[in-house]
């Protein structure tokens, strides 16, 4: 019996089922930032994971078919960006300033804290593409040598804390611009930012997605590049 | 559904082939993602057929990704000394950032011309 266990249909089983209940749960709470799926799913496989006995190499070797759809779901990207390009031309010259400063401080204020606070390099690496939705964000990490579940982690905190704190943040700079409100939860929150810039509108949501492919794709194509020389000035290797 | 999942998954082995030849350090479904937009741009013909398969999966994508979140807690030995500085770089870094990207938006965005 126990040999069922140790099958990918277990693993597949168990994944869909807790993100089913995660989904509904969520819907539930009203998409409250704090119940994300990519949390509340992940509390059943944690659970489960342990009393099975199975390691999370194994489990991560059940769900590989699961994975393995990371790769497309990327390259879907280019869908709702190129609908947005098309929405967006009379104010491409902000929007393209603040995508690359903006990707800049995302990743640099991360890297630069954690750095300061002595984590070491594969740490650090893992915080860079923080900023940036999740599949393109593991892509990229190999790239920095870190590593992906703590990448993943800490892409959907900063997702999160990003969508929370947009609320508080547009009141105190009164902020009520929603091409603005969308595309600052886009760059900074990626895809949990932009499901709450669609709370303000359609407008405020179309630059959400905006900003979250943009700033996907300009992190994913400087920072390979960059990291090495980032990370010999840091760490001097 | 079809149509689009075939679109997005020759995209995603054309970026593969673009880097075997190019040797670029680029994640090979970002290249796929850069080659479908120019595509689109450019009219590629039944383009839009990928909608309902690109709209499915990045509906779900947290299902895609959630498997690799759980490692964080599972392999918490692994982390837990840089507990601080990975607290502090992503929550507080977090905010910061938000902060000043819409500071920069404020300066930078042109007025509108009708308020709501």
């Amino acid at each position: 019996m126990t040999d069922l266990l140790h099958t990918p249909l277990f693993g597949l089983l168990l994944t869909l089922a807790s993100y089913r209940v995660a989904t509904w749960i969520y819907g539930k709470a009203h998409s409250l930032p704090v119940f994300h799926p990519f949390l509340v799913a992940s509390i059943p496989v944690v659970v489960v994971l342990p009393l099975a006995g199975l390691s999370y190499e194994e489990y991560r070797e059940q769900i590989q078919g699961l994975s393995f759809l990371l790769g497309p779901a990327t390259v879907a990207l280019a869908w709702p960006l190129y609908r947005q390009l098309r929405t967006v031309r009379s104010v491409w010259k902000p929007v393209l300033i603040t995508t690359l400063v903006g990707a800049v401080l995302a990743a640099g204020i991360a890297v630069l804290l954690a750095w300061w606070l002595g984590a070491p390099e594969p740490v650090v690496g893992s915080l860079a593409p923080k900023s940036i939705t999740t599949p393109i964000a593991v892509e990229v990490v190999r790239s920095t040598d870190g590593f992906v579940a703590l990448a993943a982690g800490a892409v959907a905190i900063t997702g999160i804390v990003g969508a929370l704190v947009a609320g508080p943040v547009f009141r105190l700079l009164r902020v009520r611009d929603d091409r603005i409100r969308g595309f600052a939860l886009g760059l900074v929150a990626h895809a949990i930012g932009t499901a709450r810039a669609f709370e303000y509108g359609e407008k405020a949501g179309a630059f959400a997605s905006l900003a979250l492919g943009l700033t996907g794709l300009v992190t994913a194509l400087a920072l390979p590049w960059l990291w090495p020389w980032v990370a010999g000035l840091l760490f001097g290797i | 559904m079809l149509d689009g999942l075939l679109i997005l998954l020759l995209f995603q082995f054309l970026g593969e082939v673009v880097i075997h030849f190019t040797g670029l350090p680029l994640p090979a479904p970002v290249v796929g993602m850069v080659l479908l937009l120019l595509a689109l741009m450019f009219n590629l013909p039944g383009g839009d057929r990928v909608s309902e398969a690109a709209g499915a999966l990045i509906r779900h994508i947290s299902l895609l990704i959630f498997p690799l979140g759980v490692g964080i807690v599972l392999q918490w030995s692994r982390y837990q000394d840089y507990a601080l500085a990975l607290t502090v770089a992503v929550v507080f870094g977090t905010i910061v950032t938000m902060v000043l990207v819409t500071l920069l938006l404020k300066v930078l965005m042109p007025r509108e011309h009708h308020h709501d």
